[in-house]
């Protein structure tokens, strides 16, 4: 039945812009709604691996496995490390509420020490594990805010052969803003399958922040799947590249993955 | 000598045959030169000291390129009731968020109690947040922001004094800003005055405001310096010729030189150092001399010779003068070329290359510019120079000081003799030391500044020791960690070094907050996975760039950085050969290597060479002027006559600056071979003059030195008085090194001057050398 409904939804998107083409543009808030509606699956398993660059060139790599699966509009994600060694069995939780009022739950286990540490709330705008994507970012992936952003559409621009809407958003208050680190962002939409191919954003004072790219979406298992971000901090240099193998949608993976005894037995 | 004679004469008849192109050349080619000093860039740093690619500034450089470490601008907060309340955090908020808006600012590399993260233990875990969030700040809130600086050694003294009267805000330059330091400090000065009415005082140091304040000064410095000793000079002129030429010529003389030396400076790309600034004044002072001596034989030639045409007066003045003029001229050149061969700082190479292009200049213009200048004008008699042949009272007292050399030559040798015996014994002691901050005068508001940030914290002047590792991750082996610890601890017990940095005191803090907050964990984890995942778990909190200046990104090289409350040589040197010993001693191992870095090491490696340069570049000096002089005059023993009242000189100021307590420093330091350039003038003046008196004109002894006296002794006269006057000038400048500069060379002129008309024809009247023609009669 969901996923009718999610097939009919894409195909109207996939009508709408046709029919646009030299008429209005859809409002951006539309925009964001559907970059919501999209399937993402229930349960999602991948390697996954982060490169670090910073300024000098140096690199950092540590892969992982991650597992992601949605209890109803909440999001949790497990992240267990596997290199480097000194790191390896390392595992991260963190419980996504869908009340922004409600801050989330972390935990990272520490192999070494034996034991599983809370990790104080993250503000939305803090850096997620030493990469260039905020909490924030981690939690959206793909889709774009609903509630934080007044929108404008400007335009249509072809990214990777796509077409895509562009949308500026601006926080909608300082507060926002403050939270974010964000003053201004430039959104690519994708205009077909709704998924964000690229943003630029700016930060608090105004100075161009970073460059994010999804890259080499395709459909994986019948779901709309990127393999790769590059995401460049324009301030600091700092780059960093994640990239997704192995992606499976298909096997469920138990509840009790998601917790934190879990992060302890690992994998 | 007949020949060389009739060269001379065909050549100074062409030149005042074509005076009106010649001149025409001389001013077009002066102000051509000129229009490049615009250009001209300052650099007031001390890395300018060392050559781009000497290799211990290159490694400094990697090591704040791998560290991102940058020349700072400090900001000290001062309230003495104790900055933890609302209202002083309020400021440090406010200050750290408007320093962002400052153009030359980096944004992202303002260090205070509103921009660093504490680090604390939770029951659960660990917590990197903000000192404190300017929405929830009351004074409640400051005093336990006090509470968790207490509990964080790591930021006592560092960032907080320890009598918690003083917080300072360090903010990082952008490299774009390099040489602009100025601009940034007039603007952090001008945002610092809008926090007048404040209870707080407000200090502004470091590093970057230093050279920013420097670059102000010096141009402050040498717009007063500059005209007041073209002043001076011209009011020399006036007395020495009492007419106007007498005072537009020779100064024509003191632009093209000191014109065409800066201008080409500017064309070459060459900065404008802290020292450059001594420049102008010296090529003043020394220019002028050479058109003292010409229009004093012009005149005297008049007076003589009432029927001689102009020209016939130009060329026989200049037949005359053109042998003395260019001999002192190339000995001046030579003493600049010791300073610029024996330097191996480029400051002191380029003062002493383009010093010596500006004395070449005055040459060339003297010979060329001159007579062609005098060409346009009628004979002129000045009022100094008599016709009847009666000298004035100048005359008068110089053939006073010939009658005491002929009556007392050996009570003069004797003298002489005290001098050397004094001399050598300071050059014994001569203490070789510099500070930057010694640059500006004490009252100045760098120099409190400094002071105050220096007593209350941790101090200004950075020595940086870098740890390599073989290894990606090697940093986290417990080994190499401990090492580093012990090596922190050994530091702090040395003298000026007031505290250390490095990744070990964050290691220690995340420790001792991950096992409940238990002082007894402020020690190494003794686990090299358990520090890898305690970095892992920073990083969920904090931010990714948070450890930048203390760990490279793939934990293989790490800084420990020392900071010491003096930026004086003779305190930093024994910390950094201290320091040195003990990383042979006891840390550096086949696999494991730290290295001395940062101001501190730069600094005492190239002021320990200031010493080694300094003699090399007196010696080379002396043995130049030695081999010209001999080669002049085709006599060994002329060539060693001409060089004793300058080394006389040089001794002489070593007893000076042993008993005034003057350091052996980059401004001093050169004394000694622009002393011995311009101070042989004398002697060559001298041994010229009575050379052609007694085996030229076959003059007896007495009378050749009582004609030496009344007239060349005269001319020399005014050329010291110049010459003395011109570096007294300097010692109005308000750069110390610059004013002592100027007073050691002006003492050390005094001498030479003295010695050149007293002891060296005393020498001669009782010596008789082979070289001159003596008869009794």
């Amino acid at each position: 039945m969901k996923t009718k409904f999610i097939i009919g939804l894409l195909a109207i998107g996939l009508l709408f812009p046709i029919n646009s083409i030299g008429q209005t543009l859809p409002s951006g808030q539309s925009i964001a709604d559907k970059t919501h509606a999209r399937n993402e699956g229930i349960s999602m398993s991948r390697k996954l691996t982060m490169e670090l660059k910073d300024k000098r060139g140096k690199v950092r790599v540590r892969e992982t496995t991650s597992l992601r699966k949605y209890f109803g509009d909440e999001k949790r994600l497990a992240i267990f490390y596997l290199t480097p060694k000194s790191v390896m069995g390392t595992a991260f939780l963190t419980y996504d509420y869908p009340d922004a009022s409600l801050d989330d739950d972390q935990w990272l286990y520490m192999p070494a020490l034996r034991k599983t540490r809370r990790i104080s709330a993250a503000n939305r705008g803090d850096y997620f594990l030493g990469t260039d994507l905020t909490y924030e970012d981690i939690k959206l992936e793909t889709r774009i805010s609903r509630d934080d952003y007044n929108y404008k559409t400007i335009g249509k621009e072809t990214i990777d052969g796509q077409e895509c809407f562009v949308i500026e958003g601006i926080p909608k208050n300082n507060e926002i803003a403050k939270e974010l680190g964000y003053s201004k962002a430039k959104l690519w939409v994708d205009a077909t399958i709704w998924m964000l191919r690229k943003a630029d954003s700016w930060d608090v004072a105004g100075n161009h922040l970073k460059t994010i790219e999804i890259k080499d979406i395709k459909k994986v298992q019948g779901i709309w799947t990127y393999h790769q971000i590059d995401v460049k901090n324009h301030k600091t240099s700092h780059e960093t590249i994640f990239r997704i193998h192995d992606i499976d949608y298909q096997n469920e993976i138990n509840d009790d993955a998601f917790t934190k005894e879990a992060l302890v037995n690992g994998l | 000598m007949k020949n060389q004679q009739l060269t001379a004469t065909k050549f100074f008849n062409k030149v005042t045959s074509h005076y009106k192109i010649i001149l025409t050349l001389s001013i077009v080619i002066m102000l051509a030169v000129s229009l490049f000093i615009p250009k001209m860039t300052k650099d007031t740093s001390y890395d300018a000291f060392l050559p781009k690619d000497d290799p211990i500034l290159v490694f400094r450089n990697q090591t704040k390129e791998t560290f991102g470490l940058k020349d700072p601008m400090v900001i000290a907060i001062v309230n003495e009731q104790g900055i933890f309340n609302k209202k002083t955090l309020q400021l440090v908020h406010e200050l750290s968020d408007r320093l962002k808006t400052i153009p030359g600012i980096d944004p992202d590399e303002i260090t205070s109690l509103s921009t660093e993260n504490n680090i604390v233990g939770t029951d659960a875990g660990l917590e990197v947040d903000p000192f404190f969030e300017i929405d929830e700040l009351t004074d409640k809130k400051a005093l336990e922001v006090k509470a968790a600086i207490n509990d964080f050694e790591l930021y006592q003294g560092n960032l907080v004094s320890n009598d918690h009267t003083t917080t300072l805000v360090v903010a990082e330059m952008l490299d774009s800003y390099d040489k602009k330091q100025h601009e940034v400090y007039k603007s952090l000065m001008a945002l610092l005055d809008t926090y007048k009415s404040h209870d707080e005082q407000f200090y502004l140091a470091g590093e970057g405001a230093v050279s920013g304040y420097l670059i102000r000064y010096i141009d402050e410095d040498a717009m007063k310096t500059n005209p007041f000793a073209a002043v001076v000079i011209s009011i020399i002129l006036i007395f020495a010729y009492r007419r106007l030429r007498g005072v537009v010529l020779p100064n024509i003389m003191v632009l093209a030189s000191v014109g065409i030396a800066l201008g080409a400076m500017a064309a070459f790309g060459v900065d404008f150092f802290v020292i450059t600034n001594g420049l102008p004044v010296v090529l003043i002072a020394i220019a002028v001399a050479d058109g003292i001596h010409i229009l004093g034989e012009y005149y005297e030639t008049a007076a003589k010779h009432p029927e001689f045409t102009q020209k016939e007066l130009v060329v026989e003045t200049m037949i005359h003068m053109w042998r003395p003029i260019t001999i002192t001229s190339v000995t001046t050149v030579a003493g600049f070329l010791a300073i610029a061969a024996s330097s191996y700082m480029p400051p002191m190479t380029y003062f002493g290359l383009f010093g010596a292009l500006g004395v070449f200049a005055a040459l060339v213009y003297a010979v060329f510019m001159i007579p062609s200048a005098m060409m346009f004008v009628k004979p002129q008699l000045s009022k100094a120079y008599k016709p009847n042949q009666k000298i004035d009272r100048f005359g008068k007292m110089m053939a006073f000081i010939g009658k005491l050399v002929v009556k007392y030559p050996k009570a003069i040798i004797a003298i002489a003799f005290i001098i050397i015996g004094f001399g050598i014994n300071g050059a014994s002691k001569l203490v070789i030391n510099e500070d930057r901050i010694k640059n500006f005068q004490a009252d100045e508001p760098i120099v409190k500044a400094d002071a105050l940030i220096n007593k209350k914290t941790d101090g200004t002047s950075y020595l940086d020791i870098l740890v390599e590792t073989p290894e990606v991750e090697d940093i986290f082996d417990p080994e190499n960690l401990y090492k580093m610890e012990a090596l922190q601890t050994y530091v702090e017990t040395l003298p000026h070094v007031k505290g250390s940095i490095s990744i070990v005191d964050f290691l220690k803090k995340m420790n001792q907050s991950l096992n409940e907050n238990n002082t007894e964990f402020y020690t190494i984890p003794d686990n090299r996975e358990l520090i890898a995942q305690y970095f892992l778990l920073y990083s969920a909190s904090g931010d990714p760039t948070d450890f930048d200046n203390y760990v490279d990104y793939d934990y293989r090289l790490a800084n420990i950085r020392l900071k010491m409350d003096t930026s004086e040589y003779a305190f930093e040197k024994p910390v950094v050969d201290a320091v040195n010993t003990y990383l042979s001693q006891h840390f550096n191992n086949d696999t494991v290597k730290a290295t001395t870095t940062g101001k501190v090491t730069v600094d005492a490696y190239w002021i320990n060479r200031l010493g080694f340069n300094h003699f090399l570049g007196a010696g080379l000096a002396l043995l130049v002027v030695l081999l010209f002089a001999a080669l002049s005059f085709r006599s060994l023993w002329a060539g060693i006559l001409t060089i004793i009242p300058v080394s006389i000189s040089v001794l002489f100021i070593y007893t000076v600056m042993g008993i005034l307590d003057i350091w052996l420093a980059i401004g001093t330091s050169m004394f000694a071979a622009i002393a011995i350039g311009i101070g042989v003038d004398f002697a060559v003046h001298t041994v010229d003059r009575l050379k052609f008196l007694l085996n030229e004109k076959g003059l007896p002894i007495k009378e050749a030195y009582n004609e030496f006296y009344k007239s060349a002794g005269r001319a020399l006269l005014f050329n010291f008085l110049a010459l003395a006057l011109g570096f007294s000038v300097l010692m109005t400048s308000s750069v110390p090194p610059l004013s002592q500069f100027g007073f050691l060379v002006a003492v050390a002129v005094t001498v030479s001057f003295i010695g050149s008309l007293t002891l060296l024809p005393a020498i001669i009247y009782l010596a008789k050398p082979k070289f001159l023609t003596l008869t009794k009669k």
